[in-house]
């Protein structure tokens, strides 16, 4: 008893120092940008470990000279709305892929699939032709606006490759009692395939938000105003040629980087010991 | 095989139909205009039509092989390697009873720090200085201070250097990934280990509880239960990953773009690295979507051939 | 002498390739100027300047727009960073909109040129009615204008420029025995040997001294080349050469540096500014522009005296090594060329170059911009040292592919201190580097 009582300590402690050890080395970039958003910027280019003082006033004028306000009020509506469109369209694009035996089903995946392939350099430069077209002949502006920097990215193929992929295991007896009690398509998947894909919505919805809120290259493109510039162009401010500020760089570095740690922190938590399927079985 | 009704082919597609616009307007449509422009000489402005001249020019461009040969490294570089550690990683993350909401967050922080903080802390560990750290360890360790990510030689010719051979074949610096290519693959390996397990996490969130408590009961042992009912139920989440994974590193360009430096000549640049130069240092649109259109068909090819090989294995319920 | 030769090597360079490229037609033809209304029109400015450069420029747009007896309307707008704004001209030249006037450098300048993207200048330039009179015209350093031109086609016009200088810590050299900035490469090495040998009494970490840190760049490797008399371009072949004596000996003077760890190369960016601030490198060759950032680095590091100067020259004169992004005039309508035109001839009067030079730190292109520059001079003596050096400038190439010659001219840098043989390398680079002027 005493044996396996102390085995299994020792394991735990193996366990957590492991753990520790590596978390140093995934933490160190993320402490790092914290510290130096705290420095001087004298203090940066000595490359000293530690400020001396704690320089807030970093945050202030990041916040002031990138007019971080609007900004951040940008990338959140830019964000939720990609979001929102991407869980919506995406999960109900990979139902039938998954659970309807549709003609063409293997094509259209494979389609959907190809979209992601290409590298992104190469297809920027029609989707700005695209846009501009579409800028020209619709009766919403296109540019410099939201429909440009969310609607291309309202569907997408990872989330539909991922939600397929649940959707698949979900087992078949489920869908049986559900055909025998009368429903149809709509309604298994809203009633009993949406709670069961829970973790896998929220990781999209996750990742679909930080893709959002990092992207700098299109946004880049499609915004020459600041009224629906996000967060991502207004941290460029601080690279010039004379060389980077980088303590102003970056405070506003890690006050962008705090609402995707805030989003993720709540998501995590969902990602509990495994769900319960006694609840289904009645 | 059984006729499918009508009325199911058209539910699917109206089900599909909103993500498919999106995509077919904003993803197929821009890859057929990278055709069309591959199709002719392109500088800025569409100019002559010259048929498949770029796709032959290709095939005798040694940039371009070497842009395959780098690609292939970093992919078996990063892919298995990543796997490993966050499957172990999701696994210890989702079974250890205190500090999980901690940890998780802690090794998903390199993904979602910005680029520029996570490559200027990683130069400054990996710097050519004796006084960095990773030339610390490696000095402790009884080795040489490294250049590290300005090192163009193959990391084999610096181990054979160390072992004291003076002079060794030149293929030793060709089929090897040279020290600079193999801390760019470091870097990324520790950006992406995080992004990986978050989604295993996801997976192993979603077996039913009832099936571990079922096997305890069977008297199954730790290492039983992973083989038996873990790895075959997040099977379709591996899959996942590592399709996604092999898509993600062919095409992969910022992370690795950020670390370029000179000292590594052309030892860092994958297929997306030689695309973008041929847009913005040889303005040569045409040729740069020739190039991304042979880096798409293989990437094709290599998601086939994937789907074909593991698509077998992977468990899906029913 | 040299410049028409230049001049000619370009235009036969350009004229090859512009013919080989299938866009032999003439570009459409421009309606004079004096035709043409300028009235209430209004312009976009693509830029990429920020934080105190951005609001100087947007104030002095304000100014613009309010004076100017045209009602013309300029709006400045920050395209991001130089590349950015190039991503956006590539695809803004396939059919997207333009801006009226856009920051380009030189070989970006002429890309857009080949896609008929931007106007010729000239006519503007010379047009009685909105043109430059022979004063003004005369006032420009006509280095800087002939490094905007193009078989006699003015693709740019420049709002300002920097330069290639040494930077040196006056304080470390006087302790190593000097009282004057390296005179020649020979003094150079020389000082930089000692550097090595005795650290800087006032050096933020004792153990570390280096003389000089190289940026394998191909500018540094020309302020070299320039300052020893020589080019990268041979006139009389009109291709590129560098198996020169010159380029061979600047080389060599930084390999066997290297070998004495003396001059080691930079490893991280900024890096020469972080040390050479920290008083732990005795020399730094890089951009003027980036006086104000070495001057923070001093102030906050270990606060010596410092300097500027020409790079080390040999023979009676400096030659330093000039370059800078100039402003292009995309082909839009007339009336709106013709605003565009009257904005940036009004950016570049002596008035309004010395309030950018006050507030960019660049260096103007009109000489009478010296007049308003009292003040500034003043306060800010090694800029004026290093406005006095305008004069010696000398420009590197600007044929097209010039972009890709640089990453050839790195990757044999990276070579040399790599061990490879010098002349070997020398005529594999030339040999490279002309393969870029063929047509495709």
């Amino acid at each position: 008893m005493a044996t396996e009582r102390q085995s299994s300590r020792g394991k735990r402690w193996l366990t957590y120092g492991g753990l520790g050890l590596c978390g140093v080395a995934a933490g160190l970039p993320f402490v790092w940008m914290l510290l130096a958003s705290f420095m001087t910027e004298g203090e940066t280019l000595r490359r000293v470990l530690l400020p001396e003082q704690v320089q807030w006033a970093n945050y202030v004028l990041a916040w002031k000279e990138a007019d971080f306000g609007l900004y951040f009020k940008n990338s959140l509506i830019i964000a939720v709305m990609q979001v929102g469109g991407t869980l919506l369209f995406s999960l109900m694009a990979a139902y039938p892929l998954a659970r309807i035996p549709f003609r063409g089903r293997e094509v259209v995946f494979v389609v959907i699939l190809g979209t992601m392939m290409v590298p992104e350099m190469v297809t920027t430069g029609p989707n700005f032709l695209l846009i501009n077209w579409l800028n020209r002949h619709s009766p919403i502006p296109w540019l410099n606006n939201w429909p440009a920097l969310t609607i291309p990215f309202m569907a997408s193929a990872f989330a539909i490759f991922l939600l397929r992929q649940f959707l698949r295991g979900i087992p078949g007896e489920l869908w049986e009692a559900a055909r025998m009690d009368g429903a149809g398509h709509l309604r298994f998947l809203l009633q009993i395939a949406l709670p069961l894909c829970r973790a896998p919505l929220l990781t999209v919805g996750m990742f679909t938000f930080i893709g959002s809120w990092n992207s700098l290259a299109w946004p880049m493109l499609v915004t020459n105003t600041p009224e629906w510039r996000p967060i991502s162009v207004g941290l460029q401010q601080f690279v010039s040629e004379a060389g980077a500020e980088v303590h102003l760089q970056m405070a506003g570095a890690v006050v962008s980087t705090l609402p995707v740690l805030l989003v993720y922190f709540l998501i995590q938590k969902e990602f509990t010991e495994g769900i319960s399927l006694s609840g289904l079985k009645a | 095989m059984k006729k499918i009704p009508l009325r199911e082919q058209a539910i699917a597609w109206g089900f599909l139909s909103p993500a498919l616009l999106v995509l077919l307007v904003f993803g197929i449509w821009p890859i057929a205009y990278a055709l069309y422009i591959s199709l002719h000489r392109w500088r800025i402005k569409q100019e002559a039509f010259i048929g498949v001249d770029h796709y032959v020019r290709a095939l005798s461009d040694p940039g371009l092989f070497n842009g395959f040969k780098v690609t292939l490294f970093y992919a078996l570089g990063t892919i298995p390697a990543e796997m490993v550690l966050s499957t172990g990683l999701a696994c210890l993350l989702f079974n250890i009873l205190r500090g999980k909401g901690f940890f998780r967050v802690l090794y998903f922080l390199p993904y979602i720090t910005p680029v520029i903080a996570s490559a200027v802390v990683f130069r400054t560990l990996f710097s050519p200085h004796p006084s960095s750290l990773a030339n610390r360890f490696w000095v402790f360790w009884g080795f040489e201070n490294q250049r590290w990510l300005y090192e163009n030689k193959s990391a084999v010719a610096l181990g054979l250097k160390a072992l004291g051979f003076s002079t060794y074949p030149a293929w030793v610096d060709t089929f090897f990934p040279s020290l600079a290519l193999v801390s760019v693959i470091l870097y990324n390996i520790w950006v992406y280990v995080g992004y990986d397990t978050v989604i295993l996490l996801a997976g192993l969130s979603a077996i039913p509880r009832q099936y571990y408590e079922a096997a305890e009961i069977d008297g199954a042992s730790p290492w039983q239960s992973f083989c038996q009912i873990t790895l075959p139920l997040i099977s379709p989440t591996l899959f996942f990953l590592a399709t996604v994974a092999i898509i993600g590193t062919f095409k992969a360009f910022n992370h690795i773009y950020i670390l370029r430096t000179p000292g590594a000549r052309d030892t860092t640049d994958v297929l997306s690295v030689v695309i973008f130069d041929q847009i913005f240092q040889n303005h040569n649109s045409g040729y740069a979507a020739a190039l991304a259109f042979i880096l798409f068909i293989a990437i094709l090819v290599l998601t086939l051939v994937q789907n074909r090989v593991l698509g077998r294995r992977v468990f899906y319920g029913d | 002498m040299r410049q028409t030769r230049l001049q000619r090597w370009l235009a036969w360079g350009v004229a090859w390739m512009a013919g080989a490229c299938g866009s032999a037609s003439p570009p459409p033809s421009q309606p004079s100027p004096d035709e043409v209304d300028p009235q209430g029109q209004a312009a976009v400015f693509w830029y990429q300047h920020t934080r105190e450069r951005e609001s100087a420029l947007q104030e002095m747009i304000a100014q613009f727009n309010r004076e100017n007896p045209h009602n013309i309307q300029v709006k400045g707008e920050y395209g991001g960073s130089y590349s950015h704004i190039y991503n956006k001209m590539l695809v803004g030249l396939q059919g997207g909109s333009l801006p009226q006037l856009v920051v380009a450098y030189q070989n970006q300048a002429q890309v857009y040129h080949s896609a008929d993207g931007v106007v010729d200048l000239l006519p503007y330039m010379n047009s009685p009615k909105w043109g430059l009179s022979p004063e003004a015209r005369a006032d420009y350093i006509e280095s800087f204008l002939e490094q905007d031109r193009m078989r006699g086609i003015q693709t740019a016009f420049p709002p300002n420029r920097s330069m290639e200088i040494l930077y040196y810590n006056a304080d470390w050299l006087r302790e190593l025995g000097s009282d004057h900035p390296p005179q020649n490469w020979e003094e150079f090495a020389q000082f930089c040997r000692r550097a090595k040998a005795q650290p800087f009494s006032k050096a933020a970490n004792p153990q570390r001294a280096v003389g000089y840190l190289l940026d394998m760049d191909a500018s540094r490797l020309a302020a070299m080349v320039f300052s020893r008399g020589g080019d990268f371009i041979d006139p009389a072949q009109s291709q590129y050469n560098f198996i020169t004596p010159e380029a061979k000996a600047a080389l060599q003077l930084l390999v066997e540096l290297a070998a004495e760890g003396a001059v080691e190369v930079l490893a991280e960016p900024n890096g020469d500014t972080s040390e050479f601030g920290s008083g732990q490198l005795l020399f730094a060759i890089s951009s003027s522009s980036g006086l104000p950032f070495m001057k923070r680095a001093v102030d906050s590091g270990a606060k010596f005296a410092w300097g500027v100067a020409a790079v080390p020259y040999e023979g009676e004169r400096p030659v330093v090594n000039v370059y800078g992004a100039s402003v292009v005039l995309c082909r839009t309508t007339p009336e709106q060329q013709l605003a565009a035109w009257l904005f940036i001839k009004w950016f570049t009067e002596p008035e309004q170059q010395a309030r950018w030079v006050r507030a960019s730190g660049y260096f103007p292109a009109r000489r009478s911009a010296a007049s308003g520059l009292g003040a500034y001079f003043a306060e800010n003596p090694n800029f004026q040292i290093a406005y006095g050096l305008l004069d010696y400038g000398k420009t590197e190439p600007t044929a097209p592919g010039y972009e890709t010659v640089r990453r050839l001219v790195q990757n044999a840098m990276v070579d040399a201190l790599d061990g490879a043989q010098l002349d070997p390398l020398l005529y594999q680079l030339t040999r490279s580097a002309n393969a870029t002027l063929e047509p495709e």
